[in-house]
C-alpha cells in the first residue's frame, strides 16, 4: 500500500464522514423547522394547571394516572387512562377513554368534545386550562 | 419553508463524498481504459443532480433522509461497478437501474405514507394486499420457492410483504384504546388479527423452505408488539414482559429443535472444516476481509468477485476487500444514521413513530443477518443488505421503506384542509354537549 | 411525548444491538484475521527458535532446499515442532500456525522481513545430544524444569527431517510422525510411583511405612492367580522402601489386596492423578495446543489379577511419558501440585512485538505435601542406594521400570525421576524401547541428558 493510496483512502473516508456530519447537522436544524411547523399547525396550545403547563407535542396525548400516560396526573381521582387528546384538521379534540370520573369541559360532562381556547377541563379533582402556550418569561 | 442553506450544503457534501470515491476509483482502481471510470462518474453525478432537482418538487420539512438515501445508493452503484474490475458493464447497469427504481420507490412510499390518518383508515386494504402477495407466492412461484419469473425479471413477492407488514404493525394510541372484552381479557381485535397474520407469514416461509427473511418479519412484529402492549387497560407489570420474553425464547428453542434439516445444517456448520464445500462462501469472505485490511486493496482489485453471490449475500466482505474495513463500516454507519434520523427529529404521531420503528427493526435485522452471517457469527442466510446488495425487489422495497421514514419526517398534518387551530373565542354554550352519564367522584 | 419516546427507545434498542454486534465483529476480525489468512494460499510463515535463538523451524524455507541448514539439522525435533505441510497435525507448528503468520490486519501479508516467530523453551543443543545418544535405537526422552514448566528436552525416535519432504513417507517406520512423549505407553514399574502415592495418601505414611509384606518369589493372590517376582528366590520380608527399590511385584499385589487400602479410595485417587479409570472419557494435557494423552487403566476388583497387574504398570495400563514426568514434578516440588509443562516461551508478531509470554501454572493439588515428602524421600533413597554409579554427579530421585509390550515379545526400559539440584530443577522421563536388543540403557540416556542440561555444560 503506497502512501498516495493511503492518503486517498483517508480522504475518501473523511469526505464521507464530513458528509454524514453535515447531514446530521441538517437533521438537527430540521428539528426546529419541524417544531415550528407543528406549532403553527396545532395553534401552539398547552394544558395549564396551577403551577405547571403540559405541552402538546404529538397528535395523540393521553391524560391519566398510569406511568405511560403522556400527561401523568398522579392522583387517585384520575383513572389510569382517563382522556385522550387528538388533533384533527388543526383542532384539538378531547375524548373520554373509559374514565371512572368522567371529563368535564367548562363544567359539562362530555364524552368527546372539540376544545377551544381557554376551555376549562376538569379531570378528577384537577382543573386545567386549554390555552396558548406561554413562554416561561410570561408566566 | 426549507432552509436553502442546508439544502445547498447537503447537495454539495453529498457530491463531494461521491467525488472523493470516484477519485479513489480513478487513482487506485483497476481499469483498462479511462472511459470506464468516466462513465461511472458521469452516471453517478447525473443521478445525484437529477435527484436533487426532483427533490425541489416535493414540499418537505426535512430532506435529510433523502440526501442520505442518494448518498448510500450512489455509493452502492460505485461499489457494484467496481467489483472485479472497474467497468460499467451489464451488471452495473442493472444495479444502476434498480438504484433509480429505489429512488422512485422512495418517492412513492413518501407520498403514500405521508398522510397517516388516511393510511390508518386503509388498514383493511393493507391486509388485502398482503393476502394477495401470499396468494401470488402460493400460486405463481415455482415449486415452493420465493421467486416469480416474469420474462427477464425475477421478483420476490415476499420482499413486498415487508413494507406492508410494517404498515399493518403500525398503530395509533386511539386504536389501542378500542378494547373489547373477550373471555376474561380486554383485547384489541386488530392485535389478534396481526398475530394471525404473523402466524400465516411464518407458515408461508416454512412452506417455501426459505427461513432467511423470517427473522426480519419477527423483528418487525416484535417492535410492533412491544409498541402495542404499552397501553393496557390494567397495570402492566414487569412480570408480563418477562413471561412474554420467556415464551418467545421457548418458541425459538422449539423452532430450532424442529427446524428442517437444511436449517439444522446451517446452524451447526463449521466453515473451516469444509472450506471447499458448504463453508466456501463464508471462508472466502473472511479471508477477503482479512486480506483487505483497514484500507482495502483498491477498487477492482479484489478476488472475491469470483465467488458466487459476491454482489449480494457476501457483499459486505466484497466491499471490505476492495475499499477496506474502515470504509465498509462507514457505509454501514451511513445507513444507521438514516435509521437514526427519527431519533433526532421525532415523528409527531404515534402511527408514524411505530412505522419508523418497524422500518428500523427490519433494516437492522436484515443488515445483521447478512453481515454477521457472512462473517460466520450467526448462521448464513441469503438475505440482502438494504441498498448495498444487488437485487431488484430488495432495492425497491428498501427504497419504499426509506420513503416511509421520510414521510414520518414530513407528515401531512393538515389532512382535512382545515385552518390552524382554534381561534380564541370566549367559552360559549357548547353545541356538542353530551348528557351527564355519571356523577363525578 | 412519552408514546413517541417509547418508539424511539425501541428503535435505539435495535440500533444499539446492531452496533454492539458490529463492534464484536470488528474485534473478532482483528483477532482472527491471521487465522483466516492461514486458510488462504497467501501466507508467509516465520521462524521457530529454541531458548538460545537456534532455529527449529524455518517458514521461509522452500521445499527441498537443503543448502541453508546442515543435513538432519531439525531431525531431533522433527515430530515435535513439525511443519505446515499437514502430514503431522499434533505438532507445535500445526497447532500454532496462525502465530507464525507474517501478517497483521493493518499491514497485510509481509513477504520480506516479517518478524513473526515462536520462541520455544527447548534447548536444541541438549536435545540433539540426547537424540544422538539414542544412536538409532527407538525411544523417547523428555525433561522439563519443574519450577517453571519449561520443556527443555523432548525428543522421540524414530524421527524425520522435515526439510526433506514426505516423498519417502511409505518407508517411514511406525511412530515416526508422532512424538512418543505425547502418547500412552506401558509404564512398567514406574507405575508403582502412582500406586505408592495413592497408598500414602489413603493410609498415611506412618501406617504404610510400618507395614511389611513377604515375598517368596511367587505369590498366589486371593483369586488364585500367581504373580511372579523377577527375583526367583524372593526378597523375604520387605518394607515399602525396599519394595520400591527392588520393584517387588508380590509386595504390591499384597498391598493392593490389603484391606487398609480402600479400593474405592484407590480408584478415586487414580482418577485424581489423571487416569481414565475403567474406560472413562480420556482427558488430554494441552501443551500450547498440542494434545498430550494422560493415562488410563482398568481397576475392577482388588483381588483381580489384571487389577493388581495394572497397579504394577502392566496389563491395560497406559501412561504418556510426559504425564509420568509431571507426577515427578508434583513430588519434586513437595506440594503435590504438578507444574504444567509448556513449550512456547514467547510469541512475536510481524513487527517483532511480543504478543504472548508464557507463565508458570500449576495443576490442582493431587496429593498432600506430606505424601509428596514421603514419596520424595523414597525416590531419593532409591537414587542414592542404587543409582550413584549409574547417574554420576547428580542427586536424583528415580524409579525405573520395565514394560512388556507386544504380548511380552519386547521389553521397554523406562526411567522417571527428578534432580534436586536447585541449579538444575529438572524432572524427566526416558524410554528406551526393546532393551534386550541393545546395550543402551535408560540410565545412560538420563546421564547424557542431565549432563547436557547442566548449566556449566552449556
Amino acid at each position: 500500500m503506497g502512501s498516495t493510496e493511503l492518503i486517498l483512502c483517508a480522504v475518501t473516508v473523511a469526505a464521507l464522514d464530513i458528509c454524514a456530519l453535515v447531514l446530521l447537522i441538517c437533521a438537527y436544524t430540521d428539528k426546529s423547522a419541524n417544531k415550528k411547523y407543528w406549532r403553527h399547525f396545532t395553534g401552539d396550545m398547552e394544558l395549564a394547571e396551577q403551577g405547571r403547563a403540559y405541552p402538546l407535542g404529538c397528535d395523540e396525548v393521553i391524560i391519566g394516572r398510569h406511568a405511560s400516560a403522556d400527561i401523568r396526573i398522579p392522583d387517585l381521582s384520575v383513572s389510569r387512562y382517563h382522556a385522550l387528546m387528538t388533533i384533527n384538521g388543526g383542532a384539538w379534540t378531547i375524548t373520554d377513554i373509559g374514565s371512572k370520573s368522567g371529563v368535564y369541559i367548562n363544567g359539562n360532562l362530555v364524552k368527546e368534545a372539540i376544545l377551544r381556547e381557554n376551555d376549562v377541563i376538569n379531570i378528577g379533582s384537577h382543573r386545567m386550562v386549554f390555552r396558548k402556550r406561554r413562554d416561561k418569561k410570561n408566566v | 419553508m426549507y432552509n436553502p442553506l442546508s439544502y445547498v450544503s447537503s447537495c454539495l457534501f453529498v457530491l463531494i463524498a461521491h467525488a472523493a470515491m470516484l477519485a479513489n476509483v480513478f487513482i487506485n482502481g483497476n481499469y483498462n481504459s479511462i472511459a470506464d471510470p468516466a462513465i461511472i462518474a458521469g452516471a453517478v453525478l447525473l443521478l445525484d443532480v437529477a435527484y436533487f432537482t426532483a427533490l425541489l418538487f416535493f414540499k418537505q420539512t426535512s430532506y435529510t433522509i433523502d440526501f442520505l438515501l442518494v448518498l448510500v445508493l450512489n455509493m452502492s452503484v460505485i461499489f457494484q461497478s467496481c467489483f472485479g474490475q472497474v467497468k460499467f458493464d451489464s451488471d452495473a447497469i442493472k444495479h444502476y437501474i434498480t438504484a433509480v427504481t429505489a429512488l422512485i420507490a422512495c418517492r412513492v412510499g413518501f407520498i403514500a405514507c405521508r398522510n397517516y390518518k388516511s393510511l390508518q383508515n386503509k388498514r383493511k386494504f393493507i391486509y388485502i394486499a398482503i393476502g394477495i402477495c401470499i396468494v401470488l407466492i402460493l400460486t405463481l412461484t415455482g415449486s415452493r420457492s420465493m421467486w416469480i419469473q416474469l420474462g427477464p425479471i425475477s421478483l420476490q413477492p415476499s420482499e413486498f410483504i415487508k413494507p406492508l407488514f410494517i404498515l399493518a404493525c403500525a398503530t395509533s394510541v386511539a386504536e389501542q384504546q378500542k378494547k373489547h372484552k373477550l373471555l376474561l381479557f380486554n383485547v384489541v381485535y386488530e392485535n389478534i388479527a396481526l398475530f394471525g397474520l404473523m402466524a400465516v407469514i411464518c407458515l408461508l416461509q416454512w412452506w417455501c423452505a426459505d427461513l432467511g427473511s423470517l427473522p426480519t418479519f419477527m423483528a418487525i412484529y416484535i417492535a410492533g408488539f412491544l409498541l402495542r402492549i404499552c397501553y393496557p387497560k390494567a397495570k402492566l407489570s414487569k412480570k408480563t414482559y418477562i413471561s412474554a420474553a420467556a415464551a418467545l425464547l421457548v418458541i425459538a428453542v422449539i423452532a430450532f429443535k424442529f427446524a428442517p434439516a437444511y436449517v439444522q445444517e446451517r446452524l451447526h456448520a463449521d466453515i473451516w472444516s469444509d472450506t471447499n464445500g458448504s463453508g466456501y462462501q463464508q471462508s472466502q469472505a473472511l479471508i477477503a476481509i482479512a486480506d483487505g485490511g483497514w484500507t482495502g486493496k483498491g477498487p477492482g482489485n479484489g478476488f472475491l468477485c469470483n465467488v458466487a453471490a459476491h454482489e449480494n449475500d457476501i457483499v459486505f466482505a466484497t466491499v471490505c476487500e476492495e475499499w477496506g474495513l474502515l470504509y465498509a463500516l462507514m457505509m454501514i454507519f451511513v445507513i444507521l444514521i438514516m435509521l437514526a434520523v427519527p431519533l433526532i427529529n421525532p415523528p409527531r404521531s404515534y402511527y408514524h413513530a411505530t412505522m419508523s420503528a418497524g422500518v428500523c427493526a427490519a433494516f437492522t435485522v436484515q443488515m445483521a443477518l447478512n453481515i454477521f452471517g457472512s462473517c460466520n457469527m450467526i448462521p448464513f442466510t441469503g438475505v440482502t443488505i438494504p441498498f448495498i446488495s444487488a437485487g431488484g425487489s430488495s432495492m425497491m422495497v428498501s427504497g419504499f421503506m426509506i420513503g416511509m421514514l421520510a414521510a414520518a419526517q414530513s407528515p401531512v398534518l393538515d389532512n382535512t384542509g382545515g385552518q390552524p387551530a382554534a381561534a380564541p373565542k370566549p367559552p360559549a354554550n357548547r353545541p356538542n354537549k353530551r348528557p351527564v352519564r355519571r356523577k363525578a367522584v | 411525548m412519552k408514546s413517541i419516546r417509547r418508539c424511539q427507545h425501541i428503535m435505539s434498542l435495535f440500533l444499539v444491538l446492531f452496533i454492539a454486534g458490529m463492534v464484536t465483529l470488528v474485534v473478532k476480525i482483528q483477532r482472527e484475521s491471521a487465522f483466516y489468512m492461514m486458510n488462504s494460499d497467501k501466507h508467509v510463515l516465520g521462524m521457530v527458535y529454541d531458548r538460545n535463538g537456534d532455529v527449529l523451524f524455518d517458514g521461509s524455507l522452500k521445499e527441498g532446499d537443503t543448502s541453508k541448514y546442515e543435513d538432519n539439522y531439525f531431525i531431533d525435533v522433527g515430530n515435535l515442532i513439525g511443519d505446515d505441510k499437514g502430514q503431522m497435525t499434533n505438532t507445535l507448528v500445526a497447532k500454532n500456525i496462525e502465530k507464525l503468520n507474517n501478517y497483521s490486519f493493518s499491514e497485510g501479508v509481509v513477504n520480506e522481513g516479517g518478524k513473526a516467530a515462536i520462541y520455544t523453551t527447548l534447548d536444541h543443543k541438549a536435545n540433539r545430544t540426547v537424540y544422538n545418544a539414542f544412536a538409532g535405537n527407538d525411544g523417547c526422552a523428555v525433561a522439563y524444569n519443574y519450577k517453571t514448566g519449561e520443556i527443555l528436552v523432548c525428543t522421540s525416535l524414530p524421527s524425520l527431517d522435515v526439510t526433506k519432504g514426505y516423498s519417502e513417507l511409505k518407508s517411514f517406520r511406525e511412530g515416526t510422525l508422532m512424538s512418543k512423549n505425547m502418547s500412552g505407553t506401558v509404564p512398567g514399574s514406574t507405575q508403582k510411583v502412582s500406586t505408592v502415592i495413592s497408598a500414602l495418601e489413603i493410609m498415611g505414611p506412618e501406617r504404610l511405612l510400618s507395614k511389611t509384606f513377604s515375598c517368596s518369589g511367587k505369590y498366589t493372590n486371593k483369586s488364585g492367580k500367581v504373580i511372579d517376582c523377577h527375583e526367583l528366590y524372593g526378597h523375604g520380608d520387605l518394607t515399602l522402601q525396599q519394595a520400591v527399590e527392588k520393584s517387588c511385584n508380590p509386595y504390591f499385589a499384597q498391598l493392593v489386596e490389603d484391606p487398609d487400602l480402600d479400593f474405592e479410595e484407590l480408584k478415586k485417587m487414580y482418577t485424581k492423578l489423571g487416569y481414565s479409570v475403567n474406560g472413562a472419557e480420556p482427558e488430554y494435557i494441552d501443551i500450547d495446543g498440542i494434545e498430550c494423552q494422560k493415562a488410563s487403566t482398568n481397576l475392577t476388583d482388588p483381588y483381580d489379577f489384571q487389577t493388581q497387574w495394572g497397579c504394577m504398570g502392566q496389563g491395560d495400563t497406559l501412561v504418556s511419558p510426559i504425564q509420568l514426568m509431571m507426577w515427578q514434578s508434583a513430588v519434586a516440588n513437595g506440594t503435590g501440585k504438578m507444574t504444567m509443562p509448556h513449550l512456547i516461551k514467547e510469541v512475536t508478531n510481524v513487527k517483532g512485538k511480543i504478543t504472548e509470554t508464557a507463565s508458570t501454572s500449576y495443576s490442582n493439588a493431587l496429593f498432600s505435601e506430606k505424601t509428596a515428602d514421603s514419596m520424595k524421600q523414597i525416590l531419593l533413597t532409591n537414587g542414592a542406594n542404587n543409582y550413584t554409579y549409574l547417574i554420576r554427579n547428580h542427586t536424583v530421585g528415580v524409579k525405573s521400570g520395565t514394560a512388556q509390550v507386544q504380548n511380552g515379545q519386547k521389553e521397554n526400559s523406562l526411567l522417571v525421576g527428578f534432580v534436586t539440584d536447585p541449579e538444575l530443577p529438572v524432572a524427566f522421563c526416558v524410554v528406551v524401547e526393546d532393551r534386550n536388543n541393545t546395550y543402551l540403557t535408560a540410565e545412560y540416556i538420563t546421564q547424557v541428558m542431565l549432563d547436557a542440561l547442566t548449566p556449566q555444560a552449556n
